[in-house]
């Protein structure tokens, strides 16, 4: 049974928004955790001030009717917490299912006008008939209120399962303070999962780092993860890259075919290509682009190959329509094309070159080598001658 | 109405009976005001352990004598007699108002209400003494709860024991009982056996 706090001390506004919506934020949150901690859990609120104590759920596990009673409440009046507390006590012995445990928590916001032992008497007498509960400290601060509340506390602890916590004013908001006290937690039910998912999502995050909590979602933060790390690499990638660019443009500019000519399948040496492949494009504005060409070479050497050969083909001025037509390259192209350009690739002799020359452990000059480039040149030659024939033929 | 129960046993067999704590729902037993939570639960025994207290006995809180035992059986009983042992120094109960079938007796609801029986207790050290029950009203009792309001002067009230004699039936109350269901399971109502720490768990 949930004792609200609603009298005129309510509308000061050193918790924010307010006291009363600081204060109604933590009965939503409270009354959530219960229902869904224990099924067989039922919860119920009253108002301690306005006109005078007046109970607006009975008990119940239906927390849309909770809400929406929360929702239309006014401020005014004086708070008078031994009435409410007797009358929680009552509306908690009229319950439907005799087996569950009472408990009641009560939102002491204003000034508690009764006395020490007013207080130690109600308190005995919720001991006596097991009831427990737990007090929220919160709002206007005398010495004598904490000290009343600490005695009340007092008479009714019955081997720990009553508990009181002080809210001190300040950035956090109410709910979050008391997201993290036995309160919430209960004694040691399942409301704790409840509110890590809470806290988690109202971004206070004890220790999440992804804002999802590893136990209820492996999957997702699992992802998550992943997806942070390739973007951590791809990222330094980037940073290499301009460095590379930079210290690239201080030598001087190369031949474009040799640039393009380092076609192998390694990743790691894709990510040079790129470098090279930025230095034949000198323009700034086709920086976002090259990264994106980086990020897809890395995907399959033969559509890098159409790529280069594009590249090869362009003119020096004209980079924009080039990227343009490589990036309208479909990756299901003809494998027909792929192949002919890299038979126009191996037929430049200059090209063939220079992309032996970058292997390691292969010399251009070598005579066995000679002889393959020689055969291969006279092969794509003959297979043009072929094609040629066949075009005629068809006319 | 107590008899004294001055005998060497050898006539009839006492413990079979005081042997209706048999039939006593055990983990449903409950009490208010009992200073350590629980520990009702010691107070019934066989006739021969009646003086053995040595796990426990029921206590009620510092300054208040009251105390209220909610007894459930495990299926309806007829009851004869009731035995109390109390403690020392003016802790032992000196009053005694039982209420029959009824769930969930508070204080309050004690004091106004008019109990099937009620008994004035003496003290009763040995166990000897039994309290006959008016037995027609006592015949088919799914539960009793047992008030005590008051004791001999001291500043708690003690139990050490409480025999019940009579007859079980086999019959059970039809309970029309509100069932929840849950449309998740609770983990907390699944402890796997790695949690508590036996087993090897397959997986």
């Amino acid at each position: 049974m949930i004792c609200v706090d609603n009298s005129e001390w309510m509308r000061n506004g050193d918790y924010s928004p307010t006291r009363f919506q600081a204060q109604a934020d933590a009965v939503n949150l409270i009354c959530g955790a219960k229902t869904q901690s224990n099924p067989e859990n039922t919860v119920g609120v009253l108002t301690m001030a306005g006109k005078g104590v007046r109970v607006l759920v009975t008990p119940t596990s239906d927390l849309g009717k909770i809400l929406a009673c929360m929702h239309g409440l006014e401020i005014g009046g004086e708070m008078n917490l031994a009435a409410g507390i007797q009358v929680a006590q009552l509306a908690l012995k009229h319950r439907q299912n005799k087996k569950q445990q009472q408990r009641i928590i009560v939102f002491a916001g204003s000034p508690v006008k009764y006395d020490k032992k007013v207080l130690e008497l109600i308190g005995r007498k919720l001991k006596k008939n097991s009831v427990a509960l737990d007090i929220v400290n919160f709002g206007e601060e005398d010495e004598e209120k904490a000290e009343k509340l600490e005695a009340l506390l007092a008479a009714v602890n019955n081997n720990d399962s009553s508990h009181i916590v002080h809210v001190p004013p300040g950035p956090s908001a109410l709910s979050d303070v008391l997201i993290s006290t036995p309160i919430f937690t209960g004694d040691g039910e399942g409301g704790s999962g409840f509110a890590a998912a809470a806290a988690a999502a109202a971004g206070g995050v004890p220790g999440y780092d992804f804002g999802v909590d590893p136990n209820l979602d492996p999957e997702l933060a699992l992802a998550l993860r992943v997806s942070m790390e390739e973007e951590r690499a791809r990222q330094e990638a980037a940073a290499k890259k301009a460095a590379e660019e930079t210290s690239k443009q201080e030598k001087g500019e190369q031949q474009s075919t040799s640039q393009d000519a380092t076609m192998t399948e390694n990743v790691t040496a894709g990510s040079s290509e790129t470098e090279k492949k930025t230095h034949d494009l000198t323009d700034d504005e086709n920086a976002l682009l090259q990264q994106a060409l980086a990020m897809s070479m890395d995907d399959s050497s033969s559509t890098a190959a159409v790529r280069d050969t594009d590249m090869s083909d362009a003119s020096a001025e004209d980079h924009d329509l080039q990227l343009a037509l490589q990036l309208s390259v479909q990756e299901g192209a003809a494998d027909q094309q792929n192949q002919t350009d890299v038979n126009k690739l191996l037929g430049d002799q200059s090209f063939m070159s220079s992309i032996l020359a970058s292997l390691p452990g292969v010399d251009p000059n070598d005579p066995h080598v000679k002889d393959l480039l020689a055969s291969m040149q006279s092969q794509s030659e003959n297979k043009d001658k072929d094609e040629d024939l066949k075009e005629e033929e068809k006319k | 109405m107590a008899c004294l129960h001055d005998h060497s046993c050898e006539e009839h067999d006492c413990s079979s009976d005081w042997s209706l704590y048999k039939h006593i729902d055990l983990p449903k037993v409950s009490a208010l005001n009992e200073a350590v939570p629980g520990s009702v639960k010691t107070v019934f025994r066989a006739w021969e352990q009646r003086l053995n207290s040595s796990e426990g006995y029921l206590e009620s809180n510092e300054g208040d004598p009251e105390l209220i035992v909610f007894i459930p059986f495990t299926s309806d009983v007829k009851l004869k007699s009731i035995s109390i042992v109390g403690g020392a120094d003016g802790t032992s109960p000196a009053k005694l108002r039982a209420f029959i079938n009824r769930d969930g007796i508070d204080f309050s609801d004690a004091q106004n209400m008019q109990p099937v029986q009620e008994w004035e207790l003496a003290e009763n050290f040995q166990g000897v003494l039994e309290y006959q029950t008016r037995y027609s009203r006592f015949q088919s009792v799914g539960n009793i709860t047992l008030h005590f309001p008051d004791n001999f002067g001291g500043d708690t009230t003690q139990i050490h024991y409480i025999g019940l004699k009579g007859e079980a039936t086999q019959l059970k109350r039809d309970v029309v009982a509100t069932i929840v269901y849950e449309l998740m399971p609770n983990p907390s109502d699944h402890k796997t056996r790695a949690e508590t720490g036996g087993g090897l768990s397959q997986v």
